[in-house]
């Protein structure tokens, strides 16, 4: 029985752990936000951090759903050209239809994502391709469609209505209306990952997709769904995206996939699928736009940018995998002593 | 097992011969959109840009092919050219300078196998973090614009020719191809890799040192990134740091189009090679034809997923049509039947135990 008493559940162990990791981002979020507030007198402006905001809201939505599909032990490298695309078209349609309404515009975003994410749903689930290789692939379809659909041209802010210009710069209640969107897609994602059977299924697919197979769990549907919700978030995001830089042009968010991955990654959410909450992804956004924002300031090369990136990735991935053996080792050592008490009482 | 290794050789036939058969098609349309086509000129220039692009595919054949993947190979031939040219700049000899630029990047490949191999991290997330890593690394390691002066007895290797006509980076990369083939499919090694892609936990059980082939594997890759970028300052006559962006599409396609199979476990170089000429042939065609480079990766694209697709059906059909969720459910119907026909035994009954 003292063994029982001495250890702690399995559950607190990986509660524990998630702690630690926001703890951890959130330290480096304030070393990066003393260093670059030391080094650079603008960095610390209520202006600059509205600027920030706006970037960390797009990260964030495009997050979410790539969350969702990483979750299911996939990938979506997509997400990039969905984005670009649907910045594109979402800008094209304003210059076509005048008049026409935001929302209907977001709509039409979204109902494009869906339709592009659910292709990377099907090439996944139902023609069992590699999700890296599958949206490596679309990432260079959905680019070329882009160019196609550009035709080499671009669409600049002076052709876009002041309603959509002004959403980027709104602020109702003194916040950004992207920090709002976020927050809600944000506070959704994180309610239907907690309360909602199909969403919490996504756990339990990347937790050990045989399994869950066996338990019942359409799998292919719901990794359809996944995706669908990525490119869905892709589509709105692309539709922010052109608010926020509104010459749009057939290269708009190319590599934006790499912060958002990065973002989910450095956020907590295991590679391997089954475990990651939206809390991380929301901090890891925060991490990378803060430090895209102070390198900016500093004058510092995108491309150490870039290397930052890729080198977080690595960092997180093998932080991550190794608490991860660790936490099993002693789960399994625990589950060992419990096992020897037992006997010994039996004996006894 | 014979009968397994009769379906895999009839598959690797069948897969082959459909490229052949598709290289031939596309020869075919090409004919019809420029009578220069056909020239023996052409023909023999037709892989001379994709020699790069070749070159990695054999090294990332060897990584796929053990159940892994490396993304990154594109920016390590990005830092390695780089550094090829940042030490010719300073005043090194051309050949130091590339045996330099060979090494950095066989150390960048070693990074990865460190990572993957000995910590048993998932190369999906590692390559892709080391591919913007390096990408960003190429810039900010390389000073200067471009390099382009180096002397014409070394860019003869990436595009020169032998007697007007035959190109000298065919036979690097038929060289490499011969080599590397070899390699793979008679050698030891070669075959702790098809072992290791093919179930990991066994190849440990049976003594292969799994950690140091894969270490290895990705360091070769890593090598033949430097070999690709060597060949391609030949052929460009000229460094950048971008160099090779977004070839990354056709070095997948190549390997994947070639009949390795994504999952690990089989594949041949021959496949690799043949692919490789379909996609050259392709995008040549593609080009007599004016269409755009963004409209080409649409169609290379589709081709890669539409390979990977005939894959899955193909080995569906070898295994008799059976998928895994119907083989479940056959299984389940020998035990019911099996259940049903096996004699029940009597149950223990204490009354006539006591009678024995």
């Amino acid at each position: 029985m003292n063994v029982r008493g001495r250890s702690v559940s399995a559950q607190q162990l990986a509660a524990a752990t998630f702690r630690l990791r926001e703890i951890g981002l959130v330290a480096a979020l304030a070393v990066a936000v003393v260093f670059f507030g030391i080094r650079s007198q603008s960095f610390l402006t209520v202006a600059n951090w509205q600027s920030i905001a706006l970037n960390v809201a797009i990260v964030v939505v495009v997050g979410v759903g790539e969350m969702m599909v990483v979750l299911t032990r996939n990938i979506d490298l997509s997400v990039g050209s969905i984005v670009g695309l649907s910045a594109y078209l979402s800008a094209a349609t304003f210059v076509h239809h005048h008049g026409i309404s935001l929302g209907l515009v977001a709509l039409l975003a979204v109902v494009l994502g869906i339709g592009l994410g659910l292709v990377n749903g099907v090439l996944v689930a139902v023609a069992r391709i590699p999700a890296i290789i599958a949206t490596l692939a679309t990432l260079s379809i959905y680019r070329g469609i882009d160019a196609q659909v550009t035709g080499g041209g671009n669409i600049t802010a002076y052709q876009l209505p002041d309603s959509f210009l002004n959403l980027a710069s709104s602020k109702p209640a003194g916040v950004p209306t992207f920090a709002w969107v976020a927050a809600g897609v944000a506070i959704v994602g994180a309610a239907a990952l907690r309360w909602l059977p199909w969403a919490r299924d996504f756990y339990a697919i990347g937790s050990n997709p045989e399994a869950a197979r066996f338990a019942g769990i359409p799998t292919r549907r719901r990794v359809m769904t996944a995706f669908m919700i990525s490119g869905a978030l892709a589509g709105l995001g692309g539709f922010l995206f052109a608010s926020r830089f509104p010459t749009v042009d057939a290269v708009a968010a190319k590599g934006f996939e790499l912060d958002v991955i990065t973002a989910v990654v450095i956020g907590g959410v295991n590679v391997f699928g089954g475990s990651g909450t939206i809390l991380g992804v929301v901090l890891g956004a925060l991490l990378v736009a803060t430090i895209q924002n102070g390198f900016l300031l500093l004058r510092i090369s995108e491309f150490w940018r870039l290397f930052f990136n890729g080198f977080a990735i690595v960092v997180a991935v093998t932080i991550d995998a190794l608490v991860t053996q660790r936490l099993q080792e002693m789960l399994r050592r625990r589950r060992a002593e419990v096992l020897a008490a037992k006997h010994s009482e039996a004996e006894a | 097992m014979s009968s397994a290794k009769h379906a895999a050789g009839r598959l690797l036939l069948r897969w082959e011969t459909l490229l052949v058969v598709a290289i031939f098609g596309v020869g075919v349309w090409s004919t019809t959109l420029s009578p220069f086509f056909l020239k023996q000129a052409n023909l023999l220039d037709l892989l001379t840009p994709y020699v790069f692009i070749g070159l990695m595919a054999l090294g990332l054949t060897f990584v796929v092919i053990a159940g892994e993947i490396d993304i990154s190979l594109v920016a390590n031939m990005a830092v390695s050219v780089v550094c090829f040219a940042q030490i010719f700049a300073a005043g090194a000899n051309v050949w130091v300078a590339g045996l330099a630029g060979l090494a950095v990047a066989t150390a960048l490949g070693l990074v990865n196998g460190l990572l993957v191999g000995l910590l048993n991290l998932p190369s999906l997330a590692i390559t892709l973090g080391t591919l913007a890593a390096y990408g960003g690394l190429a810039f900010v390691v390389f000073t200067s614009q471009e390099i382009a002066s180096f002397p014409s007895d070394y860019t003869e290797l990436g595009g020169g020719y032998i007697s007007n006509e035959v190109p000298v980076a065919l036979f690097v990369l038929l060289g490499s191809a011969l080599v590397l083939g070899l390699l793979l499919h008679a050698s030891r090694f070669g075959r702790y890799v098809f072992a290791i892609g093919s179930n990991r936990e066994a190849a440990r059980f049976s003594g292969i040192p799994v950690a140091r082939v894969r270490v290895t594997v990705f360091a070769l890759c890593g090598l033949m990134a430097g070999v690709a970028g060597v060949v391609y300052v030949g052929y460009f006559g000229s460094a950048r740091a971008d160099a090779g962006t977004g070839s990354l599409l056709d070095v997948v396609t190549a390997v994947v189009l070639g009949g390795v199979d994504i999952f690990g476990g089989s594949g041949s170089m021959l496949g690799v090679m043949l692919a490789l000429v379909l996609v050259a042939e392709l995008r040549n065609g593609m080009q007599l034809a004016n269409v755009a480079g963004d409209t080409q990766d649409i169609v290379i694209g589709v081709m890669l997923l539409a390979a990977i697709a005939a894959g899955n059906l193909l080995r569906a059909a070898q295994t008799g049509g059976v998928r895994p969720g119907r083989l479940l459910q056959r299984r389940r119907e020998v035990i019911r039947h099996e259940a049903a026909e096996a004699v029940v035994p009597p149950r223990f009954d204490p009354q006539n135990s006591k009678g024995r």
